[in-house]
């Protein structure tokens, strides 16, 4: 039986419910609230996840928190496709790696300015913001040149990786932390392909695509 | 460039000049691009027909950015309340606040002027002209490979003023990089050109700078060579990291200067009253379009599709169920359904049987419209509006009561939701538009050659099983429409989710009876002698009405009644909405009591 300690409104709780309804698992949601009881920050859930952060998974007597090591976890143990994390492929496996950490570093810019907006936290936004303009585009060039060799996932291939679900959520929340998309074209158009995805799924602040043609 | 005061953009003259705003290949299929031009932010999106839409980047009804919206080919969905508006217009089709009403045409949204050009897609406020002309990209036999465009976070000026000494690493996997400089061609407000020749031949780089707002920039760059580029991807490669290190320096620049302000625009919203109260326009029966016959086609015995297209102007919006009338040449007015797929909004196509026994339009159409004749129409109108939030629409046809029907089961299909159209016709060389009937693939079926009797099963079986949010759309001949709503009844289906159109009232119409009339809010009381229509009084009485087929059957001319019984008379209104006595329709509807107070 799988539990994901989570919180609604949280993009990184969000990367592994999105990967957890395109792999089509169970899974039972316990939530924590995080705002405004800052329950992360409780005893209970100090003793479970020492850091103090969401998500955190259990799977059965196994526990991992960090939203990019559950993924590589749930996409290893559960695609059976073995496309998720091509474990089988040295060079885009080392990709993945890469895109992973530059997830999280979306976390500490995009992420860290929404908290400042919606949820009243410390920190600089207006350095969050520039981290996160510097960072966009960044990838808006990487998916620009991607595209131009007619690839329309992060990590070359035909098909997505964990790459482009932990880069997606706070990319596509950045406004509420007034940090604009209007400059990432290319960014814009790969996000039309992650939301067409079977099994995506949606968060408050996140909408769907429409049909392909 | 540091010292002297920074030359600022112009917007009023900037306003009257087109300025790239994406490149074309930026406009994919199904997508909505966010663009912006002097300030003023601009959703942009491409149809399934290829046209470039450029509008308000604001929903009309909360100001929620439509480029966040869904592009379905035809429309474009606002996400927060999925007001939908048509390409080409930016009408809206549909309110789902007011599922069973047709929203009043005057709310629209703002659309901009776009063209394409040198693999760029143009637009402006209120452009003059053509968009520019770069001579560099005209040559015949040059090859032109649009670059990445790169937004700069620095004004117009600065940015074209670094533009001029343009410098480039060429790359190639035998050599290291090696450094070009360019010369510069010539140095405009809104183009900087450069060229340089090496073993490739002369190549041209041609920046356009759109003015994004007074303190950003987008620079687009179209490269001219006149030999095919040997490695495009590297050569785009090549021009990206340049452009990119000069955007370094460029937005270094531009902090060393004061940040102009933003340009505030305005942009337009729409009441809260006209979004949640359609309302009709006081016209008569007036035919303000003109358009004329580009195609006529036999699409089934007996019947043939006209193609209507604009003389001068861009045709209105209309949405599914709507119709027009067609002002003949012999004097009649006609009411024809418009069979269009939504978005289709650069012709209109009705289809026309010709009656046996017909009254003269149908023949007339028929015999004497040619192609390149001119028509007078009216306003699309939509009487017969189709709900888009029905967890499952029926829609059932005969004969000719295909044509609403087309239209609202593209409307269906485009937007993924379930229907199933059922048509039934005499036999397989009757039914109209074979090849997009069989675009409907699962969701129709074809009843051929029933005998009433069959048709009555058919329809008893089709109707069985109502469930809730369920709808049925009838359009067909008087006998088989009435079969059909009373089954409908009978089988429990409200009144609310059944919608019908005929498409002429055959009961027979009495104008026997004088009575009097007391209009409420215009404050005359008029009498209606016998031989007249309470219409025609009101009309020459100086009382404005909108009105359509004038007998009973398309719905326009209804009003409200506030006390009095009516003989209603006609075939726009369910048995229900008869009983209930608070409308009726001008054209045929009477009085059973003496004196009738009615809402105008
Ligand atoms: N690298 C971690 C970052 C997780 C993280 O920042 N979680 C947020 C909620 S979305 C949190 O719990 N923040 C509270 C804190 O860091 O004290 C991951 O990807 O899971």
């Amino acid at each position: 039986m799988i539990t994901l300690y989570d919180y609604e409104l949280s993009g990184n709780c969000y990367k592994i419910r999105l990967l957890l309804s395109i792999l089509g698992i169970k899974y039972h949601s316990h939530t924590v609230e995080f705002y405004p009881a800052a329950e992360h920050k409780a005893p209970w859930f100090r003793q479970i996840n020492p850091l103090g952060q969401l998500p955190v998974l259990q799977d059965d007597d196994y526990t991992l928190c960090d939203s990019q090591a559950i993924m590589v976890y749930l996409a290893s143990r559960y695609d059976s496709g073995n496309s998720w994390y091509p474990r089988d492929d040295p060079q885009r496996l080392g990709s993945v790696s890469r895109w992973l950490a530059f997830a999280d570093s979306i976390t500490n810019s995009a992420s860290s300015a929404r908290l400042v907006e919606g949820f009243f936290y410390d920190f600089d936004a207006v350095a969050c913001r520039a981290e996160a303009h510097r960072l966009f585009r960044i990838l808006d060039e990487h998916l620009w040149f991607n595209a131009k060799s007619g690839h329309h996932w992060i990590v070359t291939g035909d098909s997505p990786t964990i790459a482009d679900i932990a880069c997606f959520p706070y990319i596509m929340l950045s406004e509420e932390g007034s940090i604009s998309r209007q400059d990432y074209p290319a960014i814009r158009r790969w996000s039309d392909h992650v939301k067409r995805i079977p099994g995506f799924t949606v968060m408050p602040g996140i909408f769907p695509a429409g049909p392909a043609q | 460039m540091t010292e002297q005061t920074l030359k600022t953009l112009d917007r009023a003259r900037a306003a009257r000049q087109w300025h790239p705003v994406a490149t074309s290949d930026d406009l994919r299929m199904r997508h909505v691009y966010h663009g912006q031009i002097l300030g003023r932010e601009l959703a942009v999106w491409r149809a399934d027909d290829g046209h470039v839409n450029v509008w308000e980047n604001r929903c009309l009804h909360r100001g929620v950015r439509l480029s966040i919206g869904i592009n379905d080919g035809h429309e474009l969905a606002c996400q927060y309340h999925g007001w939908r508006y048509a390409n080409r217009t930016a009408g809206c089709t549909y309110i789902p606040a007011h599922p069973a009403d047709a929203p009043a045409r005057t709310i629209c949204n703002n659309t901009y002027p776009a063209t394409e050009r040198y693999g760029l897609v143009w637009t402006g406020e209120a452009p003059e002209g053509t968009a520019p002309d770069a001579p560099e990209l005209q040559h015949a036999g040059n090859h032109l490979l649009v670059l990445r465009s790169l937004p700069v976070n620095a004004p117009l000026h600065l940015t074209a003023g670094h533009l001029a000494d343009y410098t480039f690493y060429r790359s190639d996997h035998t050599r290291p990089a090696t450094q070009v400089s360019t010369h510069l061609r010539r140095a405009g407000e809104f183009q900087v050109a450069v060229d340089w020749t090496d073993e490739n031949g002369t190549s041209a780089l041609v920046f356009f700078l759109q003015p994004t707002d007074n303190h950003r920039t987008s620079v687009h760059a179209v490269l001219a060579t006149s030999k095919p580029p040997d490695n495009p991807l590297q050569r785009l490669k090549d021009h990206n990291f340049a452009m990119s290190l000069l955007r370094d320096r460029i937005e270094q620049a531009a902090r060393q200067h004061p940040t102009p302000a933003a340009f505030t625009v305005a942009s337009p919203r729409v009441s809260e009253a006209l979004a949640t109260l359609p309302k009709l326009a006081a016209t008569g029966r007036k035919a303000p379009l003109r358009v004329v016959v580009k195609s006529i086609r036999d699409v089934a015995t007996e019947i043939k599709a006209f193609e209507l297209i604009s003389v001068d102007t861009q045709l209105p919006t209309f949405q599914p169920g709507a119709h027009i009338d067609v002002h003949l040449a012999n004097a009649q007015v006609r009411q024809y359904s418009l069979t269009n797929a939504p978005g289709q909004t650069d012709r209109y196509i009705i289809a026309v049987k010709r009656e046996a026994d017909g009254n003269g339009g149908s023949a007339f159409l028929h015999q004497s419209v040619r192609v390149g004749d001119t028509l007078a129409i009216s306003l699309p109108r939509n009487n017969f509006p189709l709900r888009r939030d029905a967890v499952n629409t029926l829609l059932i046809a005969g004969g000719i009561g295909i044509t609403p029907l087309l239209a609202m089961a593209q409307t269906l299909k485009s937007a993924d939701h379930p229907f199933h159209l059922h048509y039934f016709v005499q036999d397989q060389s009757h039914a109209a538009f074979p090849q997009l009937l069989s675009t409907f693939g699962t969701h129709i079926s074809m009843h051929t050659g029933l005998s009433p009797e069959q048709t009555r099963t058919t329809l008893a079986n089709t109707l069985e099983g109502y469930k809730p949010a369920s709808h049925v759309y009838l359009c067909g001949p008087a006998a088989m429409l009435s079969a059909a709503r009373d089954l409908a009844y009978r089988m429990n289906w409200p009144d609310e989710a059944i919608h019908f159109e005929f498409f002429k009232n055959t009961t027979d119409v009495t104008t026997d009876q004088a009575f009097t009339v007391e209009l409420a809010r215009s404050g005359l009381t008029l009498t209606v002698e016998s031989g007249q229509t309470l219409l025609h009084t009101l009309r020459t009485n100086g009382v404005e009405l909108p009105s359509s087929c004038e007998q009973g059957a398309c719905g326009t001319c209804r009003v409200g009644v506030l006390d009095g019984e009516p003989l209603h008379q006609d075939v726009y209104l369910s048995d229900a909405e008869h009983q209930r006595n608070d409308c009726l329709m001008t054209c045929v509807s009477r009085a059973r009591s003496e004196k009738l107070v009615l809402d105008i």
